[in-house]
């Protein structure tokens, strides 16, 4: 009876069907597309009374004292004397303070490549550390490499252990979430935390370097260790990301390598034929200042590297080092 | 009652079989697509990776051995290993990384780490390694395209672009480099695609040895001057940079000629007359942009310092091309 009534279906039951199906159909459409979340889920977030900030471990420096740019071939002579033309290790580290310095370790790569800080001005600092008299001096970093490979191929290990500090490689405790106030990046982001929570004193410790993406990798690009998660989503806006790390960490002092420069192929490098001697090294209170003149030994003037004018409009520093009166020096 | 009032209409039957061909055409083409995933994405390796890992594990020279396992990198993980360098990588056709390091059973200073990269194709390998190739190099001329530095050797074998990192400068662990760069020449087997035309589309004459490089995208900053080859040419002290595009038409060269004059005008360049009007001169902050169009070709000068010797380098350029060109149309 049924299939003799739909044999007979005439055009008003057929457009009658095709409209409910059709107001079915749209229906459906409709509630995909209000459900629809482009976004996707969102990521694990932190509270915000759980998110943690770095604390500023700056020294007071005012011009003429705040960054020195000593010529010579020998790391240890040279580290020696730009933290004594600033007035000395005791100005930096106190008696019995706890100090965590942290080199660019990020490749396991040979000393000889200079991708990474190099160990003897690692241990040289280590040991003007202990000299100064600090209870304790961490080396550490979160290298983008195998961390284990990383610190013991880069010879950092060996010669920070040597040197009297302990070397703390990344484990997943140490990592807590921040955000940066007034940040456009950092925000709920994982950071290597641990090792820099109990410290009196932070000093960075970076070779100059040419950077495919970023142009240069300094002192300032050396903090790009601290930040966890996949932070290399971050080099899409590179710029921005120094800039706002340079914001994160305020440390007690940076101390820039340029005795050998990587003037190509960077930041990785894989030849001594991408480095060029220039034998000089920049201490400084202020990463801005000491990047903008540590990018001149690339070739490179303070405008080519867009970062260092927006570190210096968040505050970070001044790129026109000169003002800063550097002290300078031979060894 | 109309006895054809339940029968389908022929437009009916039209309309029905044309949706349900569509049906059968998608229903294929997923078939066909589900067949051609990557598996990477999934945690399977691809036959191709099995292949180079079976080989790594053989390429330790004599008296060493290996010192970590074999490491494999895709596109979403290579800033691991190698940071800000990714993308220059990913941006030119990377597939895979494959490392290994390998020790001297006899002094433990002696290591070395080597990098496969998998650029799915020579012009990939080739523009990787043209656009990291070292100044003052000493070439290697059993590879096709290799040179050596102080400390190791860099070359491409089809579409890998391999090199290596040394701990130490030793002639004793650059012999070993050496080795296991020709067990890499001898196992892993080239593609057909062996040969990159353009190379010989550049005259010989004040060439400089191994200046040539090919941009895959973005040649002087600019966006559309994709797969653009450069050379060097040296008269005297004085040197210029030629470049070329072989382009897929004679209209889409023409194109590309216009856009980049336009390019160079819209950011400060100065046009200098000329009466040929399949070049433009254009003062660019004090050096000289050459820029032209023949056949399918656009080729010029970048930034020269000597007008004079740009010049003729130009027309060196255009003349070869023009045999060039009489060589495709036979």
């Amino acid at each position: 009876m049924t299939e003799q009534k739909d044999k007979n279906l005439g055009r008003r039951q057929f457009l009658t069907r095709a409209g409910k199906a059709g107001v079915s159909i749209a229906a459906a459409g409709f509630a995909s597309y209000l459900l629809y979340d482009p976004k996707g889920p969102p990521r694990q977030a932190v509270k915000a009374e759980q998110l943690v900030t770095l604390p500023d471990f700056s020294v007071p420096h005012k011009a003429g004292d705040t960054i020195s740019i000593v010529e010579g071939p020998d790391r240890k002579q040279t580290i020696t004397k730009a933290i004594e033309l600033l007035g000395g290790i005791e100005r930096f580290v106190k008696q019995g303070e706890t100090v965590a310095i942290k080199p660019n370790v990020a490749f396991a790569r040979p000393p000889m490549l200079g991708a990474t800080a190099h160990p003897e001005l690692v241990a040289a600092v280590v040991e003007l550390c202990r000299k100064a008299g600090a209870k304790l001096v961490y080396v550490t970093d979160n290298p983008i490499d195998a961390s284990a490979s990383c610190f013991t191929l880069s010879g950092i290990r060996k010669a920070a252990s040597a040197a009297g500090a302990k070397v703390i490689l990344p484990k997943a405790h140490h990592f807590k979430h921040t955000t940066l106030e007034g940040g456009k990046l950092i925000k709920n982001w994982p950071i290597f935390f641990g090792p820099f929570e109990k410290i009196d004193k932070l000093i960075g410790i970076a070779p100059v370097k040419h950077h495919a993406r970023a142009g240069a990798s300094m002192s300032m690009k050396n903090w790009y260790g601290l930040l966890g998660g996949r932070r290399n989503i971050f080099h899409q806006d590179i710029n921005t990301i120094i800039a706002e790390l340079s914001m994160m960490v305020k440390p007690t002092l940076v101390i820039l390598d340029g005795t050998e420069v990587m003037i190509t192929n960077g930041p990785t490098g894989g030849s001594v034929s991408d480095l060029k001697r220039a034998n000089t090294l920049i201490a400084s209170c202020d990463m801005v200042a000491a990047d903008s003149y540590g990018c001149t030994l690339l070739g490179l003037k303070p405008p080519d590297l867009p970062y260092l004018a927006k570190a210096q409009t968040a505050g970070a520093g001044e790129t026109n080092y000169e003002a800063l009166k550097p002290v300078l020096g031979t060894v | 009652m109309d006895s054809t009032k339940g029968k389908p209409k022929k437009l009916e039957s039209v309309v029905s079989i044309s949706l349900l061909s569509i049906l059968v055409l998608i229903a294929l083409a997923v078939f066909i697509k589900q067949s051609d995933y990557d598996m990477s994405r999934f945690g399977i390796e691809a036959p191709v990776g099995e292949l180079i890992t079976a080989k790594l594990h053989s390429l330790a020279p004599a008296g060493f051995e290996t010192l970590s396992e074999i490491e494999i990198y895709h596109a979403e993980n290579l800033f691991e290993k190698i940071d800000g360098k990714a993308p220059l990588y990913i941006e030119s056709g990377f597939e895979k990384l494959f490392t290994r390091r390998f020790i001297s059973k006899e002094d433990e200073n002696l290591w070395m780490e080597l990098f496969v990269f998998d650029m799915a194709a020579l012009r990939n390998a080739f523009s990787i390694y043209s656009v990291q190739r070292r100044a003052d190099v000493e070439i290697l001329p059993d590879m096709q395209f290799g040179y050596r530095t102080s400390d190791a050797p860099y070359f491409v074998h089809g579409k890998y672009y391999i090199e290596f990192i040394a701990s130490t400068k030793s002639d004793e662990l650059f012999k070993a480099m050496m080795e296991t760069a020709q067990k890499i020449q001898t196992s892993l087997a080239l593609d057909a695609d062996t040969e990159i035309p353009e190379l010989s589309y550049f005259p010989q004459d004040n060439l400089v040895s191994g200046s040539q490089k090919l941009y895959l995208a973005s040649a002087f900053g600019f966006e559309k001057l994709t797969d653009t080859f450069t050379a060097q040419y040296r008269v005297g002290d004085d040197t210029v940079t030629a470049f070329l595009s072989d382009r897929p038409s004679a209209t889409d060269a023409t194109t590309l000629f216009e856009n980049y004059y336009k390019f160079l005008i819209e950011n400060g360049g100065k046009e200098i007359p000329t009466e040929n009007p399949k070049a433009k001169f254009v003062d660019f902050y004090g050096t000289l942009e050459i820029v032209t169009v023949a056949g399918q070709f656009v080729f010029g000068i970048h930034e020269a310092e000597n007008p004079q010797l740009a010049s003729k380098v130009e027309k060196m350029i255009l003349n070869k091309l023009h045999e060039t060109i009489k060589n495709i149309k036979k």
